[in-house]
């Protein structure tokens, strides 16, 4: 059956494109995945890879016009095939249609020979003709005239039906699981895709949709997984063995990781950074944690949930540090919400503890733990992702001492907090040891100066010091 | 539980029927002092002398049209035809008075009757013997068409045939005469249009009837030494026929193959086909296939035949291919 092509969207914003060039003309086969056309959106040209395959009957649009999303661009079907049967509007002046579809369908392919009349030899060489007009050949890789035999060999392997090939179960397993049959590989006759081959798929987890695919960048995308096989490189050692050389790859960009260099680049290019570190004696905070988490049932908290707390409480008495800037002005945020940064395999998400300075240091531990959980999980819904005021993110549990982060557009500052060591430290002339973490408060100077952003961190200083005041 | 052969069930299921209903009579080429060409009309002459149990002479379409004849006039006939092939010479008899009076006639009349004997291809019995005529039957509305392949089914059947108020083409099997298996000494009734699952499976659903069981049970045999599971369903009525069971199974496995006596072009093998991709076209995996004869006039040479007669390695092959197996 014809199938008729339509524009594709091929970014999210697009709502109509231009044909820059057809990469096909009329009569040429075409096979999934192959570059058809050239395509302009309001972004860039793009390669239009078909999602169909089939023997080019019609080119409806003509280069250069713009046209709708989903506007008919071109048919496709079998050779001698109607074009209009498949329901595209009327061709344009240059889009000539095969010729031998005013033949008829049964000249065109061979009948099933159940009855063996042997055919006229007139109507013989008819056929033939018929055949080499309907572009090169009518039926290309047609097995031999199927026998209607007891044995059920049916007429099942025709040539190439222009759709995959794929078993009425196999079709409804792909749907309901939201697959899609191009990106399933058959395993039955020529290619068949059968139920194992769905039900492997869905084992497999979800696979990419073209329309997808065909919107990002670079065309060739490489699993993750199992770095490519090296060759011998043409360089040699001290011992003239070659060094083994590997090919790069391209790893395809998830919809976090873009949301992230564009934030990420966004941030650092538009906000003039300045950073400041504290050192911060941790002893009695410790000793608090650990006395807090013996004695208070249901909770475990850890020392990143009393810094968020001390961060929090602490905001609340520098306002300028939970804000952030505009051309018109500086918002100085009334609500005190505290982003954790938490770190998935495919990147980072920043979810906020809401109202933390509001909070008690329970209460924080919980929404953390359950952030945390849900994240890696994948359950957060979009708008307990977003929202937070100033973060906090925490890689001492890597052992890093201290270190710069880039703040959070929508954000005046980011907390950047190093691990707690054990270090010698001078007290009243003696040496002594004391557990020491050191917090770098990473700011936007266009909202307030290092000034402010020291007093900032002698409060949360003072507070985890003297952690005491944080029950209250 | 009575083991009989299903030549004895037969003749089970007319004595009772003869004894509960006095108008109920066998009427036939060889039926009395023969007692039958195979022997399913035994000593039934002896009990119920020759007022119920006629021999005629070789007239199909005489008999079959004094049995309609009676039939209209209250009676309850059975006719058995020597084999279903000789049903052929009374067609006509059947097609347009059998299977339409009672249309004909706005119910003025009915045709309480059954038509019964062996069909299909036996053994060398040439090619105008050894024909499957459930194909010709099942298409006509107005009869119904039964085919029997245990002890068990034929009595239930038969006896359920001759209550019925219309016209039954009953079908058995010359080379299945002499099997056996249990029946019940109590009187019980199979009603129409119920499949019986031979064997339970979970991989191919094998749909069959008549002579096709044995060779059907025999494939899902060796298929099951292959590691796969077929599920046999034995259809019985093919008029009325059991949709509801093929589709069930076939839901169930996905897959098809049909195994029958009967040339491949038209016929029931078709409906059945015709129905599962109609009913389960969502919960196919592969196309639905046929096993049967070869389509060609039955040859009489035994290594010809063999070619041509659906069997056990063929039905297997059928079941791996739409098992994708090979």
């Amino acid at each position: 059956m014809a199938t008729v092509v339509t524009l594709p969207r091929l970014s999210d914003t697009m709502e109509e494109g231009v044909i820059a060039k057809w990469r096909i003309k009329v009569g040429d086969k075409v096979k999934r995945g192959q570059v058809i056309a050239d395509i302009e959106t309001d972004k860039a040209t793009m390669e239009f890879e078909s999602f169909d395959a089939g023997t080019v009957l019609k080119l409806v649009a003509p280069e250069g016009e713009a046209l709708p999303v989903g506007a008919p661009i071109a048919v496709f079907g079998q050779p001698g095939e109607n074009p209009d049967a498949a329901g595209a509007p009327a061709p344009k002046a240059e889009a000539e249609p095969a010729k031998a579809e005013d033949k008829p369908k049964a000249e065109a392919k061979p009948a099933p020979e159940a009855e063996s009349k042997p055919a006229q030899p007139e109507a013989l060489a008819e056929i033939e003709v018929a055949q080499t007009a309907a572009a090169e050949s009518a039926v290309p890789d047609q097995a031999p005239a199927p026998k209607a035999t007891s044995q059920g060999t049916g007429p099942e392997g025709q040539a190439d039906r222009g759709r995959i090939p794929a078993s009425p179960v196999a079709r409804r397993l792909a749907r309901e699981h939201d697959l899609e049959l191009g990106q399933i590989q058959g395993s039955g006759p020529r290619g068949r895709i059968v139920k194992a081959d769905v039900e492997q798929a869905i084992a497999k987890g979800p696979t990419a949709r073209p329309a997808a695919a065909a919107a990002t960048g670079p065309a060739e995308h490489v699993p993750a997984t199992s770095p490519p096989a090296g060759t011998p490189a043409g360089e040699v050692d001290e011992h003239g063995r070659p060094y083994i050389s590997r090919p790069d790859r391209t790893v395809k960009l998830s919809q976090m990781r873009k949301t992230i260099a564009k934030r990420m680049g966004q941030a650092k290019r538009e906000i003039p950074h300045i950073y400041l570190t504290m050192p911060i004696v941790m002893d009695r905070a410790v000793a608090l944690r650990a006395e807090f988490n013996l004695s208070v049932d249901g909770t475990k908290a850890s020392l990143n949930d009393l810094v968020i707390l001390a961060a929090a409480r602490a905001l609340r008495k520098h306002p300028r540090v939970n804000a952030y800037y505009t051309d018109n002005g500086i918002v100085e945020r009334g609500d005190i919400h505290v982003g954790v940064a938490v770190a998935l395999d495919e990147g980072l998400i920043v979810p906020p503890v809401r109202f933390a300075d509001q909070k008690t240091l329970k209460q924080i531990s919980i929404d953390v733990r359950d952030l945390g959980t849900r994240a890696k999980e994948k359950t957060l819904k979009p708008e307990e992702m977003t929202g937070s005021t100033f973060t906090v993110s925490n890689l001492g549990m890597f052992g890093i001492e201290e270190f710069c982060a880039i703040v959070n557009p929508g954000e005046a500052a980011i907390l950047a907090v190093g691990a707690v060591q054990d270090e010698a430290v001078v007290e009243d002339g003696q040496i002594v040891a004391r557990k020491r973490m050191r917090v770098t408060l990473c700011s936007d100077h266009r909202v307030f100066d290092g000034a402010e952003s020291a007093k900032y961190l002698q409060t949360l200083r003072k507070l985890l010091e003297s952690p005491l005041a944080l029950l209250t | 539980m009575p083991i009989l052969q299903i030549r004895q069930a037969i003749r089970d299921a007319m004595k009772e029927e003869m004894e509960r209903d006095e108008r109920v009579f066998l009427m036939g080429e060889e039926v009395g002092y023969y007692n039958g060409a195979y022997k399913c009309s035994e000593g039934l002459l002896d009990h119920f002398g020759p007022k119920r149990v006629i021999d005629t002479p070789i007239t199909e379409t005489g008999f079959a049209g004094i049995g309609i004849g009676a039939a209209m006039c209250g009676l309850r006939p059975i006719i058995e035809f020597m084999t279903f092939n000789f049903s052929a010479v009374a067609f006509d008899q059947i097609l347009n008075n059998a299977a339409k009076l009672r249309h004909m006639t706005h119910g003025q009349f009915a045709v309480p009757m059954v038509f019964r004997g062996p069909n299909a291809a036996a053994h060398m019995l040439g090619s105008t013997h050894s024909q499957a005529f459930e194909h010709f039957y099942a298409h006509i509305p107005g009869l119904k068409v039964i085919a029997v392949a245990t002890p068990y089914d034929a009595k239930g059947l038969l006896k359920t045939a001759i209550r019925d108020e219309n016209p039954v083409l009953f079908l058995e099997s010359e080379l299945m005469y002499s099997v056996k298996g249990e029946v019940p000494e109590e009187e019980y009734l199979i009603p129409f249009g119920q499949a019986d699952i031979k064997r339970p499976g979970e991989q191919v659903t094998v749909i069959t009837w008549g002579q096709g069981v044995p060779v059907a049970l025999k494939a899902a045999e060796l298929a099951a030494a292959e590691d796969l599971s077929c599920e046999v369903i034995d259809l019985r009525s093919l008029r009325p026929m059991d949709e509801a069971a093929i589709i069930a199974s076939v839901k169930k496995t996905n897959r098809a193959v049909v195994v029958y006596h009967g040339w491949p072009n038209g016929g029931v093998g078709c409906d059945v086909v015709a129905r599962i991709q109609e009913l389960a076209f969502d919960d196919l995996d592969a196309p639905v296939l046929r096993v049967c004869y070869e389509d060609l006039p039955m040859p009489y040479a035994e290594n010809l035949e063999n070619l041509i007669l659906p069997s056990p390695e063929r039905a297997l092959a059928a079941i791996r291919r739409v098992a994708y197996k090979r």
